[in-house]
C-alpha cells in the first residue's frame, strides 16, 4: 500500500463524511465550512491526480471564491434567526423511493458501462508525472480547445454584469 | 365515339355544379342557360348514339376503375345496347323540354338556380343509371336519383307539407332500397361479379342453387329476383312501397313530369327488363313482379276517380302504369313493358305538364291544383286543352295514339303468355284500363269544361294561357305521345313491331307466335271499348249530368271512404311503423341510450380528466424539490426503456 | 489496489450525496452548495480517468468545469438574492409564485 494509495482511502473517506455533512446539517454556515473542507479535500485529490495546476487553480476559483461567495449570501441573508426545524422537504419518503430507483439504475448501467471501457482513443497525450505535463496542457488549451476557451472568458464576463444586472435596486420605482 | 358516350350525362353534370356554385351570384334569373343547352347537347349526343346502336354498333367499356376491394373489382362503365340507347334518348328529350318548360314555370322562384342545377343533377343521375354497365354503378345512379328526388321534392322547403313528403319519399325508397344491397351482395356473392355481361354468362351456375333460410329452402334465383325487387317497389312505387309517390306532389309539376311519371319511377322496370335473364330463371320472380304490378294497378286506379287534387289523380295514374309495366314483365313480355315505358313517359310528362300550364293560371286560387274550382278552362287556354285531350285520348288506348298500342301491347302478350297467369293478368288490365279512361277524362272535363268556377278568386280575372315558353314543349311533346307508339306497331296491324324487336336483342322474351288473329283482334277492340265506356262515363257524369257526381259517394258511403283515405295504408304504416319507432326513438334510445349511456360516459370523461389533472396539480405547486423529483422520474424512465426494454 | 474503478467509485458516491441533498433540501442557498458537490465529484471522474488514461482531455474538462461551476454558482447566488429580498423567503417550500 503506497503513500498515494493511503492519501486517496483518507481524501475519499474525508470527502464524503463532509459531503454528508453538507446535506444534512442544519445549520447552514456548517453546511458550507463542510463545503469548504470538501473543496480543499478535493484540491489535493487533483494534486494527487497529477495536476497541480488544476489543484491551485481548485483552491483558488473554489474555495477561494465560490464558497466564499456561498458565505457571503448566507450572512446577507442574516439566515441564523431562520433557523428551521425540518432540513428536508415534505414528502420525503415518496422521493427517497424515486432516488433509490434512480441509484439503483444509474448504478448499474452507467457505471458498469464506463469501467468496462477499456479501449478509449486517447485523443490528447500527456503524461501527468512528467515535468512538461503543463507546458502541454497549456498547449492544448491553446490549440484544440481554443474556442471554449474564449467562450469561457464570455460567460464569466455575462455572469459579472448578469449579477450586477439583476441585483440593482429599481431605482426609478423610488424616485418615479 | 366512347367520348360521346361519356358527354352524355357528364355534360348535365357539369351544368349542375357550376349552376349551384355560381347560379346565386352571377346567374340569377339566367340560370337556366347551361343546364338547358347541356341537356340539349346531352340530347343531339344521345340521338346520335343511339343512331349507331340501330346500325348494329354496341359499346361496353370502363371509363376508370373504381371501387377495388379484394376480388369485387367494379369501375364506371357505360353498356350501350339498344336498352340503354332507348332510355338515353327518351330521358334527354324529355328532360330538355322540361328544362325548357321551367324557365316559365319557375320563373320568378327565389330558389330558379337551384331548381335548374338540381334537375341537372338528376339528370345526370339518371343517365349514370341507365348508361351503368354494371350493377354497382345501378344503384350508384338509383341512389343519386332519390337523393334529386328528395331535394326537388322538398324543393320548397319552407313548406312543411313538402319537406315531409321529401323525408317520406326518401325513407320508403330506403326501405326498398335496404333490399336492392342485399340483392347485390347475394350477385356478388354467388356469381363474383357485377358486371352486367359476366352475370348473364353465370346465371347457368346457380340454375339450381338453393339456400336455407330459417328451414326453408329458397331458390336462389327467386332470391336475388326478389330482393332486386324490393329496390323497384321502392323507386317505383309499387305496392307496399307506393305511398311516397302522391305525396311527391308537393314538389314543383316540372319536378313531377320528370322525376316521377318519365324517368325516376321508371328505373325499377328498367332495372327489371335489364336482369330480365336473372327473372325469368324463376317462376315465382315472375309471378310475383306480375302481380304486384298487378294489384298496385288495380288499386290505384280505385283510388284516382276520388281525388280532387289535379296532379294527385296523375300520380295515381302512373301508379296505375307503372304496375302496368310490371304485368309485362310478369308475364315474359319485357319488350312490351319498356314500349309502356317508352310511350307512357311521353303522355304522362305531357298530362303532368299540362296540369301544370293549368296551376299556374290559377295560382292564386286558395288552392291551385283542386279541380274543383278549374272548369270551363277550354276557352282560356286552348293549346293547353288541345295537348291534354292528346295525352287523354293516348292514355287511354284510343287507336292511333301512342298509348293503344302500348297497352294493347301488353295485354296481348298477357293473355298469350306461357306462363298460367296470363289471363288473370289481362283480366286485371282490361278492368283498369275502362277504369284509367274514366279518371283521367274526369279531371279532363272538370277542369276544361263546364263553366270556370273560380272567378271569385281570381279576382274577376280570366285565367290565362301559358306563356310560349311552356307550351312549346306541350306541343313538341305531344307529337311524342301521339308518334311515340307508332315506332312498335305490332305485325298484326301492318306494322313492323320494331321497337319491341330492337329491344329484344338484349331483353329477354318469349316465343309468343300469336297464331289466332280474329282472338287477338277481339281482345284489341276489346280493350278499346273498355276505354271508350270509361270516357263515355266520365262525359255523363261530369259533362251530361252533375247530379250524378255525387251518386257514388252518397250510396257507397263506406267504399267511397276507403277510397278516398287511398285504402287506409298511410294509416296502416303510420301506426304499425312510423309510431313505434318514434316511441322506441323517445324512450328507449333518447332515455337510455343518449341520456344514460352516452351523456355519462362523455362526462365521466371529462371527470376523469379534471380529476387527473388535480392529481397532477398537487406537484404543480411551484416547490424546486417537487420539479427535481420529476427529472429523476424522467430519468428513470430513460434508463428503463433503454435498457429493458431494448 | 487503488485504480481507476476505486476513483469512479468515488465519484459515483459523492455525486449521489450531492444529487441526495440536492432533491431534498428545502433551503435554496444549501441547493445550491449541493450542486457544487455534484461538481466536484465529475471533477474527480474526469481528472481520475485523464490520470489513467493519459489523456489530457480530462484535465482541460476539469479546468472549464471549475470555470463553468463558479460562473454557476455566482449566478444560481445572484438569483436566489433577488427572490429573498422580493420575497423575504429562501425556503422552496414558501415560494411558490408558480403555484396551480
Amino acid at each position: 500500500m503506497g503513500a498515494q494509495d493511503l492519501a486517496f482511502y483518507y481524501l475519499g473517506f474525508a470527502m464524503i463524511l463532509s459531503g454528508l455533512f453538507t446535506v444534512f446539517s442544519r445549520n447552514p454556515v456548517h453546511a458550507l465550512l463542510s463545503l469548504l473542507v470538501l473543496v480543499v479535500h478535493q484540491a489535493f485529490m487533483l494534486y494527487l491526480l497529477g495536476s497541480e495546476f488544476l489543484s491551485a487553480v481548485q483552491i483558488i476559483v473554489y474555495a477561494g471564491a465560490v464558497v466564499v461567495l456561498f458565505l457571503f449570501v448566507v450572512y446577507l441573508i442574516n439566515l441564523q434567526k431562520e433557523a428551521r426545524f425540518r432540513v428536508f422537504v415534505r414528502r420525503f419518503s415518496l422521493g427517497l423511493i424515486f432516488f433509490i430507483l434512480f441509484a439503483f439504475l444509474f448504478i448499474k448501467y452507467f457505471v458498469l458501462i464506463f469501467s468496462m471501457s477499456t479501449s478509449i482513443r486517447t485523443l490528447l497525450p500527456i503524461d501527468p508525472t512528467s515535468s512538461q505535463a503543463l507546458k502541454m496542457m497549456a498547449r492544448y488549451l491553446f490549440t484544440e480547445y481554443l474556442f471554449q476557451f474564449e467562450l469561457i472568458g464570455v460567460i464569466l464576463l455575462v455572469v459579472v454584469l448578469g449579477t450586477v444586472f439583476l441585483l440593482r435596486k429599481a431605482k426609478e420605482e423610488r424616485l418615479g | 365515339m366512347n367520348v360521346a358516350v361519356i358527354l352524355i350525362p357528364v355534360l348535365p353534370l357539369i351544368a349542375s355544379l357550376i349552376t349551384l356554385i355560381f347560379g346565386k351570384r352571377y346567374f340569377k334569373d339566367k340560370a337556366h342557360i347551361l343546364p338547358v343547352l347541356s341537356l340539349f347537347g346531352s340530347f343531339i349526343l344521345s340521338l346520335l348514339v343511339l343512331y349507331d346502336v340501330i346500325q348494329g354498333r354496341t359499346y361496353n367499356f370502363d371509363l376508370y376503375s373504381w371501387l377495388v376491394a379484394g376480388s369485387l373489382k367494379v369501375g364506371i362503365g357505360f353498356q350501350v345496347d339498344p336498352l340503354s340507347a332507348m332510355m338515353c334518348a327518351m330521358v334527354t328529350s324529355l328532360s330538355f323540354l322540361i328544362h325548357v318548360y321551367s324557365i316559365g314555370y319557375m320563373h320568378g322562384d327565389p330558389g330558379y338556380y337551384r331548381f335548374f342545377s338540381y334537375i341537372s343533377l338528376f339528370t345526370f343521375s339518371m343517365l349514370m343509371l341507365v348508361l351503368g354497365n354494371n350493377l354497382a354503378q345501378l344503384f350508384l345512379g338509383w341512389e343519386l336519383v332519390g337523393l334529386c328526388s328528395y331535394f326537388l321534392i322538398g324543393f320548397w322547403y319552407e313548406k312543411k307539407s313538402a319537406s315531409n313528403a321529401a323525408i317520406k319519399a326518401f325513407v320508403v325508397n330506403r326501405v326498398g332500397d335496404f333490399g336492392f344491397a342485399l340483392g347485390i351482395f347475394m350477385v356478388f356473392y354467388y356469381l363474383g361479379t357485377l358486371y352486367y355481361t359476366e352475370i348473364f354468362e353465370r346465371l347457368p351456375a346457380i340454375k339450381n342453387a338453393y339456400i336455407e333460410i330459417l328451414g326453408y329452402e329458397v331458390y336462389v334465383p327467386f332470391l336475388i329476383a326478389f330482393l332486386l325487387f324490393c329496390g323497384a317497389m321502392g323507386k317505383s312505387a309499387q305496392f307496399p312501397l307506393h305511398v311516397w309517390l302522391p305525396d311527391a306532389m308537393e314538389g314543383p309539376t316540372p319536378v313531377s313530369a320528370l322525376i316521377h311519371a318519365a324517368t325516376m319511377v321508371t328505373a325499377g322496370v328498367f332495372m327489371v327488363s335489364r336482369l330480365s335473364p336473372l327473372y325469368v330463371m324463376s317462376d315465382e320472380a315472375m309471378a310475383m313482379v306480375a302481380f304486384v304490378g298487378a294489384f298496385t294497378c288495380f288499386m290505384a286506379a280505385t283510388i284516382a276517380p276520388t281525388q280532387f287534387d289535379i296532379k294527385r289523380v296523375i300520380a295515381y295514374s302512373t301508379l296505375s302504369q307503372l304496375g302496368y309495366m310490371f304485368m309485362a314483365c310478369g308475364v315474359g313480355a319485357f319488350s312490351a313493358g319498356m314500349f309502356h315505358l317508352f310511350t307512357h313517359a311521353y303522355f304522362k310528362a305531357l298530362l303532368f305538364l299540362g296540369a301544370g300550364s293549368v296551376i299556374h293560371a290559377m295560382h292564386h286560387a286558395p288552392d291551385p291544383n283542386d279541380i274543383r274550382y278549374m272548369g270551363g278552362l277550354k276557352k282560356y287556354m286552348p293549346i293547353t286543352y288541345a295537348t291534354f285531350l292528346i295525352a287523354s285520348l293516348s292514355i287511354s288506348g284510343i287507336p292511333g295514339l301512342a298509348g293503344f298500342f302500348s297497352k294493347d301491347e301488353i295485354l296481348a302478350m298477357a293473355y298469350f303468355s306461357p306462363y298460367p297467369w296470363g289471363k288473370a293478368i289481362w283480366l286485371i288490365g282490361l278492368i283498369v284500363a275502362g277504369l284509367t279512361a274514366f279518371y283521367t277524362f274526369r279531371i279532363f272535363f272538370k277542369a276544361f269544361h263546364g263553366e270556370f268556377r273560380g272567378r271569385s278568386y281570381l279576382h274577376g280575372k280570366d285565367p290565362h294561357e301559358s306563356p310560349k315558353v311552356m307550351t312549346i314543349p306541350l306541343i313538341i311533346i305531344s307529337i311524342g305521345a301521339i308518334f311515340s307508339g307508332w315506332l312498335g306497331i305490332p305485325e298484326s296491324l301492318g306494322g313492323g313491331a320494331n321497337f319491341q324487336k330492337f329491344l329484344e336483342q338484349v331483353v329477354y322474351h318469349h316465343e309468343v307466335e300469336i297464331t289466332d288473329h280474329a282472338l287477338e283482334y277481339g281482345l284489341m277492340a276489346l280493350s278499346v271499348v273498355a276505354g271508350l265506356i270509361g270516357i263515355f262515363f266520365a262525359y255523363l257524369v261530369y259533362v251530361k249530368n252533375p247530379r250524378l257526381e255525387t251518386l257514388f259517394s252518397s250510396n257507397f258511403k263506406k267504399l267511397y271512404k276507403f277510397l278516398y283515405n287511398k285504402w287506409y295504408f298511410d294509416e296502416l304504416y303510420h301506426y304499425t311503423f312510423v309510431l313505434p319507432t318514434f316511441f322506441l326513438a323517445r324512450t328507449f334510445v333518447n332515455l337510455i341510450v343518449d341520456t344514460f349511456v352516452i351523456d355519462h360516459t362523455v362526462n365521466g370523461s371529462a371527470k376523469v380528466t379534471t380529476s387527473f389533472g388535480g392529481l397532477i396539480q398537487r406537484f404543480h405547486n411551484g416547490i424546486i424539490n417537487y420539479y427535481l423529483w420529476g427529472i429523476i422520474l424522467g430519468l428513470i424512465l430513460y434508463f428503463v426503456v433503454y435498457y429493458y426494454l431494448n | 489496489m487503488v485504480d481507476l474503478n476505486s476513483y469512479i467509485y468515488l465519484s459515483l458516491i459523492l455525486f449521489m450525496i450531492g444529487l441526495f441533498g440536492f432533491i431534498f433540501r428545502r433551503n435554496l442557498i444549501i441547493l445550491l452548495a449541493c450542486v457544487e458537490i455534484m461538481l466536484n465529484a465529475l471533477i474527480i471522474l474526469f481528472a481520475s480517468i485523464s490520470y489513467f488514461r493519459k489523456d489530457a482531455t480530462g484535465y482541460i474538462l476539469v479546468f472549464f468545469i471549475i470555470a463553468m461551476a463558479a460562473a454557476e454558482a455566482a449566478v444560481g447566488l445572484t438569483l436566489a438574492v433577488a427572490l429573498y429580498k422580493k420575497l423575504k423567503k429562501v425556503y422552496t417550500e414558501e415560494i411558490n409564485l408558480f403555484r396551480g
